[in-house]
C-alpha cells in the first residue's frame, strides 16, 4: 500500500514527518478558520439590516448639515478615514489590509481620531486581568471539588452539592453578581458598588491604589468564581466518575494503596486535562457572561467598551473587540491543540 | 403505549430526569396560566397597567411581591414575563434545534469534507463568543417581532445540540440495520427519518433542552444590558429595569430576585432533565455511575 506511488521528495518528507505534518496542516487549519471567523463578522457588521454605515454616515450629514457643498466633502473625507468607500468587496480588502498588514481597525467613533485598537487597549487590561484571575481561581477550586464530589459520591453532601451544581453551573455571572451587589454594597455597604478603583484616585503604581482595584474587584470576580466553581466542579465530576470504574483504580485499590494516594496520583492526573479544553470550550460563555457582569458594575473593560461602543454606532470599536475575542479563542484551541499531546501521552498528534 | 410504559420504566429509577420534568411541568403550568394568575391579582383591573397601585410598595397581602416604579404589580409583571421567556425559550430552542439536527445529520451521515467543514463550524459557533454579534444586531435591528427574535436567537445557539446529536449520528450510522436499510436501496432522507430519527429521540430531547436554555439566555443577556429587541416583556427586561429604577437602592429586591430564582429554576430543570437522559440512556454511564 505504501509503496504504491513513487514518492516525490515533498511526500517522502510529509510521510516520514508525522508530527511536523500535523503542525502545519493543524496550522493550516488555524489560519483557515481565523480568516472565515473574521470574514462573516465582517459582512455580518455590514448586512445587518437597520444599516448602521447608513445610520452613521446620516449622523454624520446632520452634523455637518450648515453648507450642503462642505457637507458632502466632509462626509466623503470622513467615508474615506472609515474605510467605507467603494462597494462591500473593495471595504472588505480595504479592512483585511490594514487588519492583516497594520493591525488597524480603523478610527474610532466614541473618542475620533484615535484608533479602535488604542481605545480597546485602553479596556483591555481590566478584563484581562478580571478574567484570568477569577476564570483561574474558579477552575482550581472547582477541579478539586469536583474530585471530592466524584470521590464520595455516594455522601448525602455530594450528591447535594451536586445539585446545586447543577442548578448553578452555567448561570450568567450577571445573577450572582446583582444578588451579591444587593447583598454586600447596598444592603450592608461592605463592597463599593461599582467602576475599578475609587474615583478620587488617579492610576499610579502605589499600594493605595492597587488595594483599591482589588477592594473594587472583588464582586465582580466572586461572582465569575462562584458560577466557575460550579461549572468545573460539574465537568470534573463526570470524567471522574469515568475514571473510577477502570480497571487500573480497581488494581491500585487491590495493591492496597492508600485511597488519598490513589486519588492524587491514579484518578485525578487522568481528568483534569479534559478540564483544560472544557475552560476553553467555555470561553465563549465566560466572555458572553463578562459583558454583562461589567455593565453592572460599570467595570471599564471591554465588556462595557462594547456596550457603549454599540449605543454610539462604533463600529469599528465592535468589530475590533468581537474579532479579538475570535482571535483569542481560536488561537488558545490551537495552541492547546499543539500542547495537549505533550502533556498527555495517550494523545497522538497523528489519528 | 408501550414507548410511555418504556418511558416510565426509565423514569422510576431516575431521580434527576424526573424531579427534572416535574419542576419544568410547574414551571410551564404557572406561565400557561399567566392570565387567570393576573385576574385574581387584579380584581377586574389590569395589574401590569401604570398606576395599578403605588410606586414601590413592600411585599404585602395585596401585592405578593410589591410594586414597580410605576406602581404595577410585581408578581402580574413576573407570570406575564415568565410565559414571554417560555414561549420564547420553546420556539427558539425548537428552530436551533431542527438547524442542529440538519447539520448534524447532514455532516456525520455523510462524512467526507462536508463532515470537517461543518463539524469546524459547529465547534467555531460553540466556542466564539457570540453575544457582541448578537447585540450589534438587536441594537441596530429595532421593532422585530417574537418569532424574528426566537429565528435569530437560534441561529446563534444551534451549535451545542448539533454537536451532541452529531457525536450519536456518528456512532447509529455504521449500525447494520442502517447497512440493510442502505441495501435495500432506501434513499438517504428516509434512512434519516425512520431508521436514525427514532434512535435519536433521546439525544435529540437531550439537545433541545440544551438549545433552549440557550435561547433564554441569550435573550435575557440582550435584556439585561438594555439592548432586547423592543416590545418583548420577558423576564431578562424585568431584571433590567428593576436595576435600571433603582430597586437595588430601594430594597425592592423582589423585582428582581423573582426573575432570577424562576430563570435559575428553568435552568436547573432542564439541566437535570438533560442530566437524566445521558444517565438513562448512556449505558457507559449508568453502568460505571452506580448509584
Amino acid at each position: 500500500m505504501v509503496e504504491v506511488s513513487p514518492p516525490g521528495p515533498v511526500r517522502h518528507w510529509w510521510a516520514t514527518h508525522p508530527n511536523s505534518a500535523y503542525v502545519i496542516r493543524r496550522f493550516g487549519i488555524y489560519v483557515l478558520t481565523l480568516w472565515a471567523a473574521i470574514t462573516v463578522t465582517f459582512f455580518f457588521f455590514r448586512l445587518i439590516p437597520g444599516n448602521p454605515i447608513g445610520a452613521y454616515i446620516q449622523n454624520l450629514q446632520q452634523n455637518y448639515a450648515y453648507n450642503a457643498q462642505a457637507s458632502a466633502k466632509v462626509v466623503d473625507h470622513y467615508k474615506e478615514v472609515f474605510g467605507l468607500n467603494g462597494n462591500l468587496l473593495t471595504q472588505y480588502l480595504h479592512f483585511m489590509r490594514q487588519l492583516v498588514f497594520h493591525l488597524n481597525f480603523g478610527p474610532s467613533l466614541i473618542s475620533y481620531p484615535d484608533s479602535a485598537q488604542s481605545v480597546i487597549a485602553g479596556a483591555l487590561p481590566w478584563t484581562v486581568g478580571l478574567l484570568l484571575l477569577a476564570t483561574i481561581i474558579g477552575w482550581i477550586l472547582g477541579v478539586a471539588a469536583g474530585a471530592f464530589v466524584a470521590w464520595r459520591r455516594n455522601s448525602p453532601i455530594s450528591e447535594a452539592a451536586t445539585y446545586v451544581a447543577i442548578a448553578a453551573a452555567h448561570i450568567p455571572f450577571y445573577f450572582v453578581g446583582l444578588l451579591l451587589l444587593f447583598a454586600l454594597s447596598f444592603s450592608l455597604a461592605w463592597f463599593p458598588s461599582g467602576y475599578a478603583y475609587s474615583s478620587d484616585l488617579s492610576p499610579a503604581f502605589n499600594l493605595t491604589f492597587i488595594g483599591s482595584v482589588l477592594y473594587h474587584g472583588i464582586l465582580p470576580a466572586l461572582s465569575i468564581v462562584i458560577v466557575g466553581v460550579f461549572g468545573n466542579m460539574l465537568g470534573m465530576r463526570q470524567q471522574m466518575i469515568t475514571v473510577l470504574g477502570e480497571d487500573y483504580l480497581t488494581f491500585a485499590r487491590a495493591k492496597g494503596l492508600m485511597p488519598w494516594h490513589i486519588l492524587r496520583r491514579y484518578a485525578v492526573p487522568n481528568c483534569y486535562l479534559p478540564q483544560v479544553t472544557g475552560l476553553l470550550i467555555s470561553f465563549g460563555f465566560i466572555f458572553n457572561g463578562n459583558i454583562l457582569l461589567e455593565n453592572l458594575f460599570n467595570y471599564p473593560g471591554v465588556g462595557h467598551l462594547l456596550v457603549t461602543a454599540i449605543q454610539q454606532l462604533d463600529l469599528n470599536t465592535v468589530m475590533g473587540i468581537t474579532d479579538i475575542a475570535i482571535f483569542v479563542v481560536i488561537t488558545a484551541v490551537f495552541v492547546i491543540d499543539l500542547i495537549l499531546p505533550l502533556l498527555d501521552p495517550r494523545i497522538k498528534y497523528t489519528r | 403505549m408501550k414507548p410511555i410504559r418504556a418511558l416510565g420504566r426509565r423514569l422510576r429509577g431516575n431521580v434527576r430526569l424526573t424531579v427534572g420534568l416535574v419542576l419544568l411541568f410547574i414551571i410551564v403550568v404557572i406561565g400557561a396560566l399567566h392570565g387567570v394568575i393576573i385576574d385574581a391579582i387584579g380584581k377586574g383591573q389590569d395589574p401590569t397597567a401604570i398606576g395599578f397601585g403605588q410606586r414601590w410598595l413592600q411585599p404585602s397581602p395585596q401585592h405578593l411581591l410589591g410594586t414597580d416604579q410605576v406602581g404595577r404589580d410585581v408578581m402580574a409583571m413576573v407570570v406575564a414575563g415568565l410565559w414571554t421567556s417560555l414561549k420564547i425559550g420553546a420556539l427558539g430552542g425548537a428552530l436551533s434545534t431542527i438547524i442542529g439536527i440538519v447539520v448534524a445529520f447532514f455532516a456525520a451521515y455523510r462524512g467526507g469534507w462536508l463532515d470537517s467543514l461543518l463539524a469546524t463550524t459547529t465547534d467555531l459557533f460553540l466556542v466564539i463568543p457570540t453575544l457582541p454579534l448578537l447585540i450589534a444586531y438587536s441594537g441596530f435591528a429595532s421593532h422585530i417581532s417574537l418569532f424574528q427574535v426566537s429565528v435569530i436567537l437560534a441561529v446563534f445557539s444551534w451549535a451545542g445540540a448539533s454537536r451532541t446529536i452529531r457525536s450519536h449520528v456518528l456512532s447509529l450510522r455504521t449500525r447494520s440495520y442502517v447497512d440493510l436499510a442502505k441495501i435495500s436501496k432506501e434513499s438517504d432522507v428516509k434512512i434519516v427519518l425512520f431508521e436514525l430519527v427514532p434512535n435519536m429521540l433521546p439525544y435529540i430531547a437531550l439537545g433541545l433542552a440544551l438549545a433552549v436554555i440557550n435561547t433564554i439566555f441569550a435573550l435575557v443577556g440582550l435584556e439585561l444590558i438594555g439592548l432586547g429587541p423592543s416590545g418583548i416583556q420577558d423576564l431578562g427586561l424585568l431584571i433590567n429595569s428593576s436595576v435600571q429604577n433603582g430597586a437595588l437602592s430601594l430594597g425592592a429586591w423582589p423585582m428582581f430576585v423573582a426573575p432570577i430564582v424562576l430563570l435559575t429554576a428553568i435552568f436547573f430543570a432542564l439541566n437535570l432533565i438533560n442530566v437524566g437522559l445521558d444517565e438513562a440512556f448512556n449505558p457507559r454511564l449508568r453502568k460505571v455511575a452506580g448509584a
